[in-house]
Formats: C-alpha cells, structure tokens, sequence
C-alpha cells in the first residue's frame, strides 16, 4: 500500500483551500499522513454515473455502484477531512464542517440553518451528525393510507426491511439485544454502549410513566473494527469524531467506493447538470482549483441534501426545463421537511455531566409506535441529550435570554443539566419550500430561499410531546424544568418520491420522471420524514437504488448510452478494509 | 499524598504483586522445593508423608495462586476503575493478596499436614467470594434496568468474585488433600481427586459464562474470542467424566486438555493486550487503555483452573480411588 508521512504532503495541506484527492491518491482517513491510491477519469470521456455530493445518500450510492462495477466520479463541494488529525476538541472550530453558505430563510418558523442540519464535507452531514441510526415504523411507508395522512411511499417495508439490515451491518451498529418496538430485527452486530447519566435519567423517566425505553441504536462502534478504534465516550460527536468510531460516510463508504475503482472529488462545488438537446443529462459543470470544469457523464446523480438538491436542479433550468429538471410535476422544491427537536431542560440534585458520550444514548420510540391518546397525526421519538458547553451557552442566551452574570451562574450547573429533546414528524405542505433568490453566492450561483411555517398538526405534536417529556423530568424529580421550544433537524423532501410522475420527482428507484439518465439519491426523496432520525433510510435507499440501477443495466433499461457495468479492475493496488 | 494518588499506588502495588507472585508460584512449583523455615510453616512431627498427596496439594495451592493472583490483578484495576468507591471494595485486594501469598506459602510447603493459617485464609477468600457474589449483584439489580443486558455488561460483573471463590475452594481441597496422607484423601467424605475435578469443572463453565457474556459485549469481533467459549466447556466434560468414571483410567487426553487451557489461559493476556492496543492511542496511552480495553488479568484465571484440573487427575492418578 502506498504510504506517505506528513512531511511528504506539507506544501499545502489545508483541506479547507486544497483539494486533497488528486494525483491518484486519496488521504487515508485510518493512518495519520496515510495515502490510499485512487483511480481518476478524464473529464473529456463519459463515466457511467457522476454523483453530486458524498453524504449519506451519495457516498453510500458511490461505493455500491462502484462494487458493481459502474465507473463512477462523486463530488463534494466541502474539504476530505482527516478525522485523526484535522479534528479539534473545540466547538468554534469545528463550525468547519457545517455548510455556513449564505442562504435566505422566511416564513412563520425560518429554519436555524448550519450545525444542526447540514454538512459540507466528503461524507456530507454525517461527519457531525449524532449516530442515532434508526428504522422507521413499517406503516410510515404507506402513512397515507394506512395512517391517513401525509403521502405513500412507493416502497414495500419489507424491503426496506432487508436494506436497513445490510446498512447496520456495513455501519457496525451498536444497538440493544432486542429493539422493544416494531417487528423483530436482526440483531444489532455490535452491542449497545454503556448508558450515561443522562441516559438513565431518560430510563428512569419511562419506567415512572410506565412506557418501554432501550439503549439507542448508534453508528459508532463498541468494539474495534479494522483501523476504526472503539468510542472513547468523549462526546464530541456533532463536531466531528477524531477517533473514527463514529461509522460517517467518511470512514465507511467512502474508502469503501475507492478501493472499488470510484473517483472523490474534493472542493468541487457542482453548480449546474447538462442538459443535451435530446433531453438527456450528459454531465456536471463543476468548480474546482479557481475554476470552472465540466465532467462527461452517461448518468447523473444528484445528492446535495434537501436544500442543495433542488436548489442545482433549479439553477440548472434550460429553455426545454425553464422551471428547472425533473420538475414537471412543480414540486422540486416543495413539501420541504424538517424534523421538530424541541426539548425540556431541568436540573437534577445529583451530577449528571450529560456530555460524556455520545449525546443520545437511550430513546423512546413509544410515540412513534402507539397511535392512541394523541389528538394529532405522526409521531415522534425523544431521546436523551448531551449538549456540549458552548452549544449549552448558545442555547441558555438564545432560548432563555441569560446573558452576564445570570448565564455565568447557569452555566455553574452545566454538570446537573438534564434534557429530552424529541425528533418529531412534520407534515409534508407545498408551502414549505426551497426556492431560487436572486442573490448570488461565492460562485456566482443563486442562492436559495427557504421558507418555512409550522402547520397545526406540527404544533399539536411539539406541545403533546413537551407535556409528556415535562412528565418524565419531574418523574426523576428534576427541578428547573423549562422548555425549549422552537428548535428543528434534519431536512427532508424537495424531490419526493413517488409513483406517479404528476405527484412525484422520482420513482422508487430515485430516477426521475422527466430524464432518465437523471437520479435523486438523498434525504430529498422522503414523501413522509415520520419520527425518527433519517440517516439510516438514506442510506438503505441508497442501497436499494444501486441494486435497481445494476438490475436495470442487466436488463438493458438505462438510457441509450448509458452505463452497463464496464468490467474495471483498479490497475493499482488498493487496500480494502 | 491525596487519595487518587493512594489509589494509584493500592493499584499498581497490586498488580505487580499478582504479576510477581504468579512468576515465582510457576516457576517455583517445577523446581524442587526445599522444605521452607518460614516463620509461619507449621511446626511439624515429621511424619512420614506420602510424596504423591504432597504433590497434588502443592500443585493445588498453585492453582489456587494463580487464581488469587488474576483475581488481585483482576480487581486492582476494576476497582481502580471504579474509584474504590465503596470502602469495601479494597476488601478483594486485600484478601487476594493474602490467598496469594498463602498460596505461595504452600506451594513451597513439603509437609504433608494441612496449616491452619492457610486453611482460614481459603476459607476466608471463599467468603469473600459469595459475599463479592452478593454485592455485584445488588449492584446490577439496582441500576435501571434491573437484570438487564445493559447492566450485565456495564454494571459490576457478577461472575468475577467467582473467581477468588474458587481460589478458596481450591486451597481449601489443597489442605484436605495434604493431610490425608495416611487416609485415601477425601473432601466432605468425597474421594478428593473427583470432588477436585468437578468443582473445577463446574469452575471452567462459570468462567466460561464470564467470557461468553464479555465476548458477547464485544460482539465477538476477534474470531479468536470465541477460543475461551469453546475450549473451556470440553474441558469441563472431560473433568466431568473423569469424576464421574471409574478407577485406573489415565485421563490422557484429560491431562493435554488441561495443558491446552493452560495455555490458553496464558496466551489470553497476549490477545487482550493486542485487544488495548485497539483502543483510541494504543499502547502509548496505556494508563486510559488498560481501563477501557479488555481486562489483562483475566484469562489467567482458566490457566489456574486448568492447574487445579491437573493436580486433581494427578491425585487420581496416584490414588485410584481418590
Ligand atoms: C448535527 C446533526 C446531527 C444529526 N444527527 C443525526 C442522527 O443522529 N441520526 C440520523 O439519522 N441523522 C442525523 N442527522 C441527519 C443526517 O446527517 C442527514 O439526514 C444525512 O446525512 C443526509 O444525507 P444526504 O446524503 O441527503 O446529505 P448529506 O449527508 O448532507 O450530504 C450532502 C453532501 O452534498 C454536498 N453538496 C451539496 N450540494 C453540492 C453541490 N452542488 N456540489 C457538490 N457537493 C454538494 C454537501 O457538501 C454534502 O457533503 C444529523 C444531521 C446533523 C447536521
Ligand atoms: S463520543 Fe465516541 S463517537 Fe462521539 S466523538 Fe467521541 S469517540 Fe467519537
């Protein structure tokens, strides 16, 4: 394996300023000043599939359609970090991971916009996200007709079913010996963690009011594997792990897709699809090293988050697409998602030190799985929370006003913090959308606009949830509660998924309707988010969209041109994991 | 010196005497021993004494050694761990190093009668071991969760203090052993070579359960962590049917299981030692990593089994009907 020592790479090793994956090697994320070898591709020559961000939906879409033997060349607009060396225990700097981008927010609740909900980085939004790796309630997938609300997916559970199985185990997923919710799964292929003190605060709420609770599923191991160490219980998860027992697309897929011949390409922000006269994509133009760039590319993939994803494929309306691609249907943009995360704080007599660990470390999902006693639509799991100081002072001046002496004092109890904070379903409503502003940003594209207004059923749900969560503090005699009421994660739709080309963007399979050799593979696709975090169903629809592409080429259906598997062998040596 | 650095000290004393004691103990039981004039050997007639009962009971007290001494290890650090939290939780170390030094004491010894000092001491760390028992799993069933998966692998581990238990029983079947030097040696009227075999017997399948459950926390991600789940359990039905079965068999197979487990045993701290240096900064960050990878000291504890094992076929061997 080629190895190179840091001293080998100093000219310019700023990940933030220099693309790192060029010259035919990639850094090697598992050794300090470590190169893997990477295969690249002429921009002049077509490769079967070009993929718009390395997330959770493109990177793990890369690194299946390159195993199946697609030529395949993934862009990201954010630095490829080295986890084990770039990553600092300190908050402020590493706002470097968060996608801080200029973006226009309105509505009656603007989205807060950045650490919470988006990454800008090879691995995408889960470099800083929180591991939590749920699957969602079979019923989500058919919510309107078997739960009377929101959209059907297009997709059978029991599939997903499958899916979700082969994510956990390409993550290592430590999670409980039995889930207590839902039909049985198999079981998790790494053991839970230990709880933390905040955890069994949650525990011990649930087992008060009587509802089941269990260890959360998470995407950080608790035993070693290969060169990624077991969790250290630092928790500085959202801020990025720099031991690499956090399981990000950075860590897993990604080496992954580039052992199996794929190309990653760094700082290399795609600014518009092409559209060929007949009505086919045929690449990305892409900005990278001070200037613009076009790649050649039989398939395109577009999986920038629910933000991004709609806000390229409008910025890349042509006169045949004035309305921008795959947007019939007008609802590119539309039926924007995002989860509710609000939260009951108070303080508990004894030392809790919430923020050693990973910040969610027990869940219930009881919410999510019983539909009696709620006088709205959805659900919503809550979890057990681990702010870290700085986030803890933001949240205590933002959310409560303290600032001076008043936040000095409050901040001498940080180490009896206790809190909930739920990840609740908001209800798809065309009216939450991404649009185009006409401002423009450091490359000269428009940027988006991003409107947002909870419905009534949104509001029903947050105040059921702050009553029940108020019940289970005081269930462990906290004192001080309040609560923190206006907070939102994740972002999904803006490309919905569906199965018809009047209602949808994409079919099942994330191709969509207008172009054929055209996909959607992110958190965009969702028509319904339910109450569970989405990352895990990103991925399995990632998943599931490369078996349909390799199906597809098999049976001759992609678009004329278009990519069958082309039998590659990586000419280099290239180490797998 | 403030008490995280006595703490300190208490630990690291610990494991260096288990690791020193466990040296001489092995070392000192295969060279021939000259009879001790320590202070505290029992004056003794010298009676005639049967070469072979000396011998098993010898090699029983190394055994029970070896287990004080994985079990003075063993607790040194996870009590180090915990922070000595409760007062009682140096009471492990203490005794430990007692049995152990007991043990030594034994092994050493060429008299066929059993000592009175060593004879409370085993039975000391016996009690200590239920009572070790007792506490482990008051602590699991108090946590959240009671019995659960999550507090059987986090909370104090029950099958531990099992150890230092047996280490008593041992030394206890070690006494009875060298003073039946006349008598065909007998436990509680039991033939004592059978009674050996199948408490350790019944010993290997407890530690088999501690291994299993910890190996099954760490998902056993490490093929070889299936090695102490699977071994162990065959040499529990071989001493199990080398009780069970009648006289004058050699227990061949028996006798090169127990070496295999020995070894085992042994080599179980090679593999746990790789296993910390997994853990985030290897063997460079050896202070946080001894703590939160997987335990040294434990694996031994099957290696003094499987001496116990030996000694007790060696007894059967000599006494046909013990
Ligand atoms: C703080 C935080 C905590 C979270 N916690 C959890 C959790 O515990 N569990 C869970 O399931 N989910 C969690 N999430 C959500 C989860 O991370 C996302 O839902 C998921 O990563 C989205 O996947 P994606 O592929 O759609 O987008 P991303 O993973 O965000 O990837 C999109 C990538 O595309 C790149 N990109 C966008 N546009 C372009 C362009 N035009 N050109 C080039 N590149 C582009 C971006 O730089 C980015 O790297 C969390 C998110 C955050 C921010
Ligand atoms: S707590 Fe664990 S997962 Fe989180 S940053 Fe630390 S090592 Fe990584």
């Amino acid at each position: 394996m080629m190895q190179l020592h840091a001293g080998a790479t100093a000219v310019s090793d700023d990940p933030l300023h220099a693309p790192r994956a060029c010259d035919g090697r990639a850094p090697d994320v598992f050794r300090p000043g470590g190169w893997v070898p990477m295969r690249q591709y002429r921009e002049s020559e077509p490769v079967d599939f070009a993929i718009v961000g390395t997330g959770a939906g493109g990177g793990t879409l890369a690194c299946k359609l390159a195993e199946y033997g697609f030529s395949v060349v993934a862009f990201d607009a954010g630095p490829y970090f080295r986890p084990l060396e770039d990553f600092a225990s300190d908050e402020s700097e590493q706002t470097k991971l968060y996608w801080t981008d200029d973006r226009i927010v309105d509505g009656d609740n603007p989205l807060q916009l950045g650490s919470n909900n988006s990454g800008k980085a090879v691995g995408g939004s889960t470099v800083h996200f929180a591991m939590v790796s749920l699957r969602f309630r079979p019923e989500w997938f058919k919510s309107r007709s078997m739960l009377g609300y929101g959209a059907d997916w297009p997709l059978d559970w029991h599939e997903m079913w499958s899916y979700y199985a082969e994510i956990e185990q390409a993550l290592k997923i430590a999670g409980p010996v039995t889930y207590p919710w839902g039909p049985p799964r198999p079981r998790y292929p790494y053991r839970a963690h230990p709880l933390n003190g905040a955890a069994r605060a949650l525990a011990k709420g649930c087992e008060a009011l009587g509802i089941k609770w269990t260890e959360t599923p998470l995407a950080t191991l608790s035993a070693p594997r290969g060169l990624a160490r077991p969790c250290v219980y630092r928790g500085f998860c959202v801020t990025g792990c720099s031991t690499n027992a956090k399981q990000s697309a950075l860590v897993t897929w990604i080496p992954r897709a580039i052992a199996a011949g794929a190309e990653i390409r760094d700082l290399a922000m795609v600014g518009r699809v092409e559209v060929e006269s007949s009505g086919l994509v045929s690449g990305v133009h892409y900005h990278r090293d001070g200037r613009w760039r076009f790649q050649r590319a039989r398939n395109v993939v577009v999986a920038g988050y629910a933000i991004e994803t709609p806000r390229l494929l409008l910025n890349s309306a042509t006169a045949r697409f004035p309305n921008g691609l795959a947007n019939s249907s007008g609802l590119v943009g539309k039926n924007l998602m995002t989860q509710s995360n609000q939260a009951v704080w108070g303080r508990l007599e004894q030392e809790v030190r919430s923020y050693k660990g990973p910040p969610s470390l027990a869940i219930t999902e009881h919410w999510n799985y019983e539909d009696r006693g709620k006088d709205f639509f959805g659900g919503y799991s809550y979890m057990s929370q681990g702010p870290l100081p700085q986030l803890w002072a933001n949240t205590l001046f933002n959310a409560r006003g303290l600032w001076g002496n008043s936040l000095v004092e409050a901040m001498k109890d940080y180490n009896h913090v206790v809190g909930l904070k739920i990840v609740g379903e908001m209800l798809p409503q065309e009216s939450n959308r991404v649009t185009l502003s006409e401002e423009v940003d450091q490359y000269g594209l428009r940027i988006p606009r991003i409107t947002y207004s909870w419905c009534d059923n949104d509001k029903r749900l947050i105040d059921h949830s702050l009553k029940f969560m108020r019940r289970a503090l005081e269930a462990v005699n906290a004192t001080d509660i309040w609560i923190q009421d206006d907070d939102t994660c994740h972002l999904n739709g803006t490309a919905r998924m569906g199965s018809d080309a009047r209602s949808s963007v994409v079919d099942a399979d994330c191709r969509s309707w207008d172009i054929p050799n055209l996909w959607i593979c992110d958190g965009s696709v969702f028509p319904t988010v339910g109450g569970a975090n989405p990352s895990l169903t990103i991925q399995a629809i990632a998943c599931r969209t490369a078996d349909r592409i390799r199906a597809l080429a098999r049976r001759g259906e992609l678009e004329a041109g278009s990519a069958r598997p082309s039998i590659h062998r990586c000419s280099i040596e290239v180490q797998r994991l | 010196m403030n008490r995280p650095a006595e703490r300190d000290l208490i630990a690291m004393a610990g494991i260096a005497a288990s690791g020193l004691a466990l040296a001489s103990l092995l070392s000192s039981s295969s060279a021939r021993v000259r009879p001790p004039r320590w202070r505290l050997a029992a004056p003794g007639r010298n009676r005639s004494s049967n070469p072979e009962t000396v011998k098993a009971a010898r090699r029983l007290n190394r055994a029970a050694g070896t287990l004080a001494a994985s079990v003075l290890a063993d607790s040194s650090v996870e009590h180090y761990r915990g922070s000595f939290k409760n007062k009682a939780m140096y009471t492990p170390l203490l005794v430990s190093a007692l049995t152990l030094a007991t043990s030594l004491h034994g092994t050493a010894d060429m008299r066929p009668l059993a000592h009175k000092a060593r004879d409370a001491t085993y039975l000391l760390a016996a009690a200590t071991g239920l009572v070790g028992s007792g506490f482990h799993l008051y602590n699991v069933g108090k946590r959240v969760g009671g019995f659960s998966w999550q507090n059987v692998f986090y909370g104090a581990p029950i099958g531990a203090p099992m150890a230092i238990l047996l280490s008593g029983l041992l030394g206890f079947c070690s006494e009875r052993v060298r003073e039946a030097h006349r008598t065909r040696p007998r436990i509680f009227r039991l033939p004592a070579g059978r009674a050996i075999a199948a408490v350790t017997g019944a010993g290997l399948l407890g530690t088999t359960g501690e291994a299993g459950l910890l190996h099954f926390r760490g998902a056993y991600h490490n093929p070889f962590m299936l090695l102490p789940v699977t071994l162990p359990p065959i040499g529990a039905a071989l001493l199990m049917s080398a009780a069970g079965g009648g006289p004058g068999r050699t227990h061949r197979f028996t006798r090169w299981w127990m070496r295999l487990l020995t070894g085992m045993g042994f080599a179980g701290v090679g593999f746990h030692a790789y296993g910390v240096s997994r853990n985030m900064g290897g063997w460079r960050n050896w202070s946080q990593n001894i703590l939160n990878g997987p335990p040294l000291p434990a694996p031994p504890s099957f290696a003094g089994l499987a001496l116990a094992g030996l000694a007790a076929l060696g007894l059967m061997k000599a006494h046909p009907d013990a």
